[in-house]
């Protein structure tokens, strides 16, 4: 128990609805962010580039015999902000000033720049800029756990009960392997990038790694910080890569005697591409935020969380397709995470103690989006697994820390809600200023445009161009499996 | 039975489509009275029926050679028109709608026709008729049977709501004649089961990506997958929906042919056009009353394509017709309607109608035919028609066939390959690991004319063949650590398949040890593939899918689309896990397995009827309650004349040696998979059932070919082969072969958690390692999730590529401080004798002299530093190593096996 994230046991979760699954055990919290994070830069190797098939490459060459002509849509990226454990919407974007004091928390509501919608005090600045992005106060989905709610979200799995491993893969490498099927990427930056991504809970499944992002991990602010594998770091390393590659292409001497063989020619393509990638400045570049000017850097945030976004930003910038981030770490509080149970954090000191950093960064994300021309093709997505649960609970805290009183002492804390919560949306060419959905008056559930799991997706997908009601990709077994099981499009989240 | 054997084949398109079997026995004359009491039976229809006719109640109209006359009986109204029929004759028809009983004629009935009052004419009577019927029954449908194998005449019947009228013609030139002539006016009778339905699926809505139930069904309209449920299609389409799916009164505006011709906004788009034949059947279906005919339609026997088999040039194409034969020996040809797919499409394509083109890839292509459930194969020999002179000496069966093949289509084989190569391929496929330079030059100075032999049958007998094999079969078996705890049960599992290996236990008893075990893991390690796979359904799906290399996950929930399998084989199959009990142990998460005494079954998910045990393919087996169900399992599948369980082994076992199965993907044996060489696969399972399963006898006979022998380097006549095994196949060394392999090469060694160090990476007893070697997973080892071959990776990527060239864990091993590079570089020994080493170690062979040449000198380059100024010799000698041990293990010839 000397890491206080396991160390949080929820009797809270027999609090949901039988119907929702719960109540199956105590509840460790989302473990990603626990154990798997933080450990060192890059983990896993490259997986993620390895986007180019060798249908992809084929059609690629005879894509480039007739014209190189890609329709805009293809093009269309994603940015998911993603917040581990799930944000509190009662206590950020979906108020209840009106509810009694076991509901509403202590923040008081302010104004936004859209008339009517409220925030609560903890969202100053994206208050500021409401037009920019459209709050979807409806979003529900049916499991209680950390586990299972992420898979709702990530990867459309139904399942209400926790499993170890997603059973689908989620709607990043789905999206990082359809695209490779239809083009090659000439882009030498992968395809699908995450910046201390959520890692446990999603994943390819039957897709297979080569389809896993290309993973940043570490404090961009850091004044060490350094991404691996990009670029290498100086001109002899570069040579030396150069002189190695000269001599390994005349001693391999058996591709000439295959030159038929599909597989070995597939293999000299990712060579030459992996050199490229090792040696252009150009994604050196792309991952250097030090080329950014110091306003901006400062207006995202000088912390992680700004320099994660700022770093996506730059990234999709320069030709990444989809890219996720999540707000986790030492900014969240003392677990690391925003799974704000009483035995974890002081759930409104917890909340205070991330805003700052938070409304900073999102607003600088969503602004930016905008004033670069990106929020036709770009859609920013910031949203967590769930919500948290209206009423408030009071616990004894199991440790001290920061957003955490002095181990049992007694603590308000909010639990897991998927019944209702909010997620934020901006860019992609969709109207802004807009609030969708309602939840009733404690915020328990929605009471207008309930928005299921498999629609977040099939927003999602239809932002990038795929249709996500026809298509279907093969399991293991070879068979067609839909990538989303039962969802349609928000329409007005549509750009 | 008079209906023939050889009815003749009409066109779909054409309105007489025979439905309705009518025959007319001989013999003695029968009376009214006597049709009272009949059992009627047809192929696969029994029925009773009870018609008491009164002669009362005909009513003769007129007298002369045409008499007239009702027939009324209950709430059945009958109408007949027709020549007298010859005495001695009678009439039965099967029972065409369920709201009439079975009818029959006395043999003296003369005609009758009491509704046509109006003008019955012999010489109008058909169109007169229709007429009749439309006007008596707006409401119903009019329901068109024509049979025209009458001895002396033709009948015609028409069936609309409770009125039947029958025509006798003289010919059947005439019926034919004069349906044809009416048929916009009239159609024939719309079947929804034979008729609606195939065009649905050939229209593709009922696939997954549309509105399948099995793929959510777009839009709410959900259509059984395939057509495999008519019944649920006929309540999805007429009474769901609010009915406004359909329109009887105006059928034109049905929902459903709006949006199938894109009429009105489709999703799907517009996928039959208003002018075709698929439009008229479905708009006459809906004109006739959208009536279901579940229980009366014929039902559809068989599916034949032809031709069936056929010698096709490369380049050459042919039409296939798919000729569908009904419960009332009916053949119709449905090729309109018939789903054709070809298995490879890079061999040969078919287009929606049925023509195949073969491309450039000379072999066996098959395409197969669908229809209603039903599957047919066309199977083409490609030729390519090349002499061949010469093949290498044929050392046994394997070599046999597969020469044989190879001369028929007229591929050249490549030469049988040098020593070096034969040790290096051979070391990969049996131990999973390159030779020693020791291994190398003892083998390559072996004068024995059997050396090779040897080296293979050392290599059987080594503690690494188990290992390797080990390997194989865990990850299939799903040992998998989901919990740290996990540990000791899959070391244990682990032990059990590696020991079963290195003992060569025969391959039927290790699956019966599997399968049938009970106790606890500690006692009895394979217990642990139940603590891995719990439920009967899983448990019947990997035994199917592993042992028997038959893939059941569809039958689960619907009809299997490629397969005979329906709901029903799959629950009978899962009735046999039915009695695995389970009782908790100490341990978290293992249970003790043990056999429930009782009755064994399983009900089907849709019937809810439960079914008793039934091994595929075959009938319900009685078994006791005090007899486990799987030991009878394991019974029929380790019997000799099984149908897959040796098959599925020897198949997946050639796969191994020679990269592509004789049915691929190995675990998707079917009729609708057709082998490459099927004689082959058959001596093969043969030869595996006489040695008693013993599956290194099964290596041997493989290895010792001459064909796992020949070249990887293609001639210039087979470098398009890529399924007779005219050349060994190259292959990617897989990820732990791989790692295994630098660190050879590098002299250094991968530490695992918990394991001893100095495990080899093809020694890992399951997937937990993946997480501590970055390059392991990138490789593509499997996470042991799935019993499908296919879960590990062995397509190249960027990935792998910028792993291979930049990750930290290889450039290690490479510079590694007690590594070859260093010790080479603290050597003294000449230049040339340093780049032999590596190239024995890492290729088993010796550098040619220009390769020797492009080494040492690049040994011997001066290095110089960032500021220009030279290194000193040793560091300079010391990178230049790294460079060429790098340079050497990105090669294609390093990272393949070939």
């Amino acid at each position: 128990m000397s890491d206080p994230f396991y160390a949080s046991s929820c009797q809270h979760a027999q609090s949901l609805p039988s119907h929702l699954g719960a109540g199956n055990g105590p509840c460790c919290g989302p473990q990603a962010f626990g154990h798997a994070g933080r450990r060192g830069f890059l983990r896993m190797g490259l997986g993620g580039f390895a986007s180019l098939s060798l249908p992809g490459l084929f059609r690629l060459q005879s894509a480039l015999a007739s014209d190189g002509q890609k329709s805009p849509r293809e093009k269309t990226a994603i940015i998911m902000v993603w917040k581990p454990g799930g944000c509190s919407h009662i206590d950020t974007y979906d108020p209840k000033p009106d509810a009694t004091s076991e509901y509403r928390g202590p923040f008081s509501t302010i104004a936004t720049k859209v008339p009517g919608l409220q925030f609560t005090e903890l969202l100053p600045r994206q208050a500021a800029i409401a037009d920019k992005f459209t709050v979807l106060r409806s979003m529900r989905q049916t499991a209680p756990g950390h586990p299972a709610g992420s898979m709702q979200m990530l990867s459309g799995d139904p399942d209400t009960r926790d499993k170890p491993k997603p059973k689908y893969p989620d709607w990043m490498t789905v999206t990082n392997f359809l695209r490779s099927q239809q083009e090659a990427r000439t882009n030498p930056l992968p395809r699908y990038v995450g910046i201390n991504p959520p890692l446990e809970y999603n994943g390819p499944a039957y897709l297979g790694d080569m389809y896993s992002p290309f993973t940043v991990m570490g404090d961009p602010n850091a004044p060490n910080f350094s991404v691996p594998n990009i670029g290498l770091s100086d001109a002899s390393e570069v040579q030396r890569l150069d002189r190695r590659s000269g001599l390994r292409q005349k001693l391999d001497t058996l591709t000439r005697a295959f030159d038929r063989q599909g597989e070995l020619g597939a293999l000299d393509q990712f060579e030459q591409q992996a050199i490229s990638l090792l040696t252009s400045p150009a994604t050196k570049e792309a991952f250097d935020l030090t080329k950014e000017d110091d306003r901006t850097r400062d207006r995202y945030g000088r912390n992680a969380w700004g320099q994660q976004l700022l770093m996506a930003r730059r990234l999709v910038e320069a030709g990444v397709e989809v890219l996720t981030t999540s707000l986790s770490g030492q900014l969240c509080g003392r677990v690391g995470n925003w799974d704000d149970h009483a035995v974890n954090h002081h759930v409104f000191d917890a909340l205070r103690f991330r805003a700052a950093a938070y409304d900073q960064a999102v607003t600088a994300l969503i602004e930016d989006i905008y004033e670069r021309g990106l929020d036709k093709r770009v859609l920013v997505v910031v949203t967590g697994e769930f919500g948290r649960t209206p009423k408030i609970e009071y616990s004894p805290s199991t440790g001290e820390g920061n957003a955490s009183a002095p181990a049992g002492t007694i603590q308000p804390g909010r639990d897991h809600w998927p019944r209702a919560f909010s997620n934020v949306w901006a860019g992609g060419g969709i109207r802004t200023g807009q609030v969708i959905g309602a939840t009733d008056k404690r915020g328990e559930d929605p009471i207008e445009r309930t928005c299921s799991a498999g629609d977040f997706l099939a927003t999602i997908y239809h932002h990038l161009g795929i249709d996500a009601s026809t298509t279907f990709i093969k399991d293991f077994n070879g068979r067609p499996t839909p990538i989303v099981d039962h969802g349609k499009p928000i329409p007005e989240l549509i750009g | 039975m008079q209906a023939s054997q050889e009815e003749p084949i009409v066109s779909k398109q054409g309105v007489c489509r025979p439905q309705l079997l009518v025959d007319v026995p001989r013999g003695p004359s029968s009376s009214l009275g006597m049709l009272g009491e009949r059992s009627a039976s047809t192929k696969g229809v029994n029925a009773r029926f009870n018609l008491e006719l009164r002669r009362s109640e005909l009513r003769p109209r007129r007298r002369g050679d045409e008499s007239e006359g009702t027939i009324q009986q209950c709430d059945c109204k009958i109408e007949v028109i027709g020549p007298r029929i010859q005495s001695g004759e009678s009439v039965r028809t099967s029972r065409p709608n369920s709201s009439l009983p079975w009818i029959a004629f006395p043999p003296d009935a003369t005609r009758f026709a009491g509704r046509l009052r109006e003008t019955p004419s012999p010489s109008n009577t058909y169109a007169m008729m229709v007429d009749q019927c439309r006007r008596h029954c707006t409401r119903s449908r009019p329901n068109w049977f024509f049979a025209n194998r009458f001895p002396a005449a033709s009948m015609l019947l028409c069936i609309i709501g409770c009125h039947l009228f029958v025509v006798f013609v003289p010919s059947p030139r005439v019926v034919s004649a004069c349906m044809n002539e009416d048929s916009s006016d009239a159609p024939r009778p719309i079947s929804l089961v034979n008729d609606v339905v195939p065009v649905l699926t050939k229209s593709g809505c009922n696939a997954g990506t549309c509105h399948a139930k099995a793929g959510n069904g777009q839009n709410g309209f959900q259509l059984s997958l395939l057509g495999f449920e008519p019944k649920e299609d006929f309540s999805h389409m007429v009474l769901e929906g609010r009915g406004r799916r359909l329109s009887l009164a105006a059928p034109e505006q049905s929902l459903l042919l709006l949006k199938a011709t894109g009429t009105v906004s489709h999703g799907g788009g517009a996928k039959i056009p208003v002018d075709s034949d698929r439009y008229r059947t479905l708009l006459e279906w809906i004109r006739q009353g959208a009536h279901d005919d579940m229980a009366t339609a014929p039902k559809l026997l068989s599916l034949e394509v032809h031709p069936n088999k056929g010698s096709l040039a490369v380049g050459g194409e042919q039409q296939l017709k798919a000729i569908a034969k009904y419960s009332n020996q009916t053949a119709i040809d449905v090729t309109p309607l018939a789903l054709f797919e070809s298995n490879d499409s890079a061999m040969a394509v078919v287009s929606e109608s049925g023509l195949v083109r073969i491309l450039d890839i000379p072999g066996k292509a098959s395409i197969m035919v669908r229809y209603q459930g039903n599957v047919a194969v066309f199977q083409a020999s490609v030729p390519q028609g090349t002499p061949v002179a010469l093949v290498p000496p044929s050392k046994n069966f394997v070599d046999d066939h597969v020469f044989e093949n190879l001369r028929e289509l007229g591929i050249p084989p490549s030469p049988v390959c040098d020593d070096s190569t034969f040790l290096r391929r051979v070391s990969l496929d049996i131990a999973g690991r390159l030779p020693s330079d020791n291994e190398l030059q003892a083998f390559l100075n072996d004068p024995s004319d059997h050396k090779r032999d040897d080296a293979m049958e050392r290599l059987l007998q080594s503690s690494e063949y188990a290992d390797f094999f080990a390997n194989k079969w865990t990850a299939m078996l799903k040992n998998r650590r989901d919990d740290a705890s996990d540990i000791t049960s899959n070391f244990a599992f682990y032990s059990w398949v590696r020991d079963s290996l290195l003992a060569n236990k025969p391959y039927d008893q290790m699956v019966r040890e599997l399968l049938a075990a009970t106790g606890t893991v500690i006692a009895n390690p394979p217990v642990a593939w139940y603590k891995r796979v719990k439920e009967p359904k899983q448990q019947l799906e990997d035994v199917a899918q592993l042992f028997l290399g038959v893939r059941m996950q569809c039958a689960q929930c619907h009809h299997h689309p490629f397969e005979r399998w329906s709901q029903d084989d799959y629950y009978s199959l899962a009735a046999f896990f039915s009695q695995v009990g389970r009782k908790p142990t100490a341990t978290r998460g293992e249970d003790m397995i043990f056999h429930k005494r009782g009755m064994a079954g399983a009900a089907n998910l849709k019937t809810g009827v439960t079914l008793r045990p039934a091994p595929l393919g075959e009938s319900t087996i009685a078994i006791a309650p005090d007899t486990d169900p799987r030991l009878k399992l394991a019974d029929w599948m380790a019997a000799p004349n099984n149908p897959f369980f040796a098959k599925a082994l020897v198949n997946r076992y050639w796969k191994h040696f020679f990269r592509r199965g004789l049915i691929e993907p190995e675990d998707d044996i079917r009729d609708s998979n057709p082998p490459s060489n099927p004689e082959l696969l058959a001596a093969l399972e043969k030869h595996f059932i006489e040695s008693h399963y013993d599956l290194k006898e099964l290596v041997r006979v493989l290895v010792r070919s001459n064909t796992y022998q020949l070249s990887s380097i293609p001639n210039e006549h087979n470098a398009r082969d890529e399924q007779n095994y005219s050349r060994y196949y190259p292959r990617r060394l897989q990820a732990e072969v791989l790692l295994d392999a630098i660190d050879d090469f590098a002299m250094t060694r991968t530490d695992f958690p918990n394991l001893p160090s100095g495990t080899r990476a093809i020694a890992l007893p399951d997937n937990s390692y993946n997480n501590a070697s970055p390059f392991l997973k990138v490789f593509g080892r499997p996470e042991n999730e799935s019993v499908c071959e296919c879960e590990r990776i062995q397509t190249s990527s960027l990935a792998q590529s910028l792993h291979l060239m930049n990750a930290g864990d290889v450039k290690g091993k490479l510079s590694n401080g007690n590594g070859r590079a260093e010790l080479l570089a603290k050597s003294d020994r000449p230049m040339q004798d340093r780049v032999v080493e590596l190239y024995r170690v890492a290729f088993s062979r010796q550098p040619s002299a220009e390769e020797l040449t492009t080494a040492v000198s690049y040994l011997n380059e001066p290095r110089f530093d960032a500021q220009g100024n030279p290194v000193d010799a040793g560091k300079s000698l010391r990178e230049n190593l790294h460079d060429l041990l790098w340079a050497l293990i990105n090669t294609k010839e390093f990272l393949f096996n070939h």
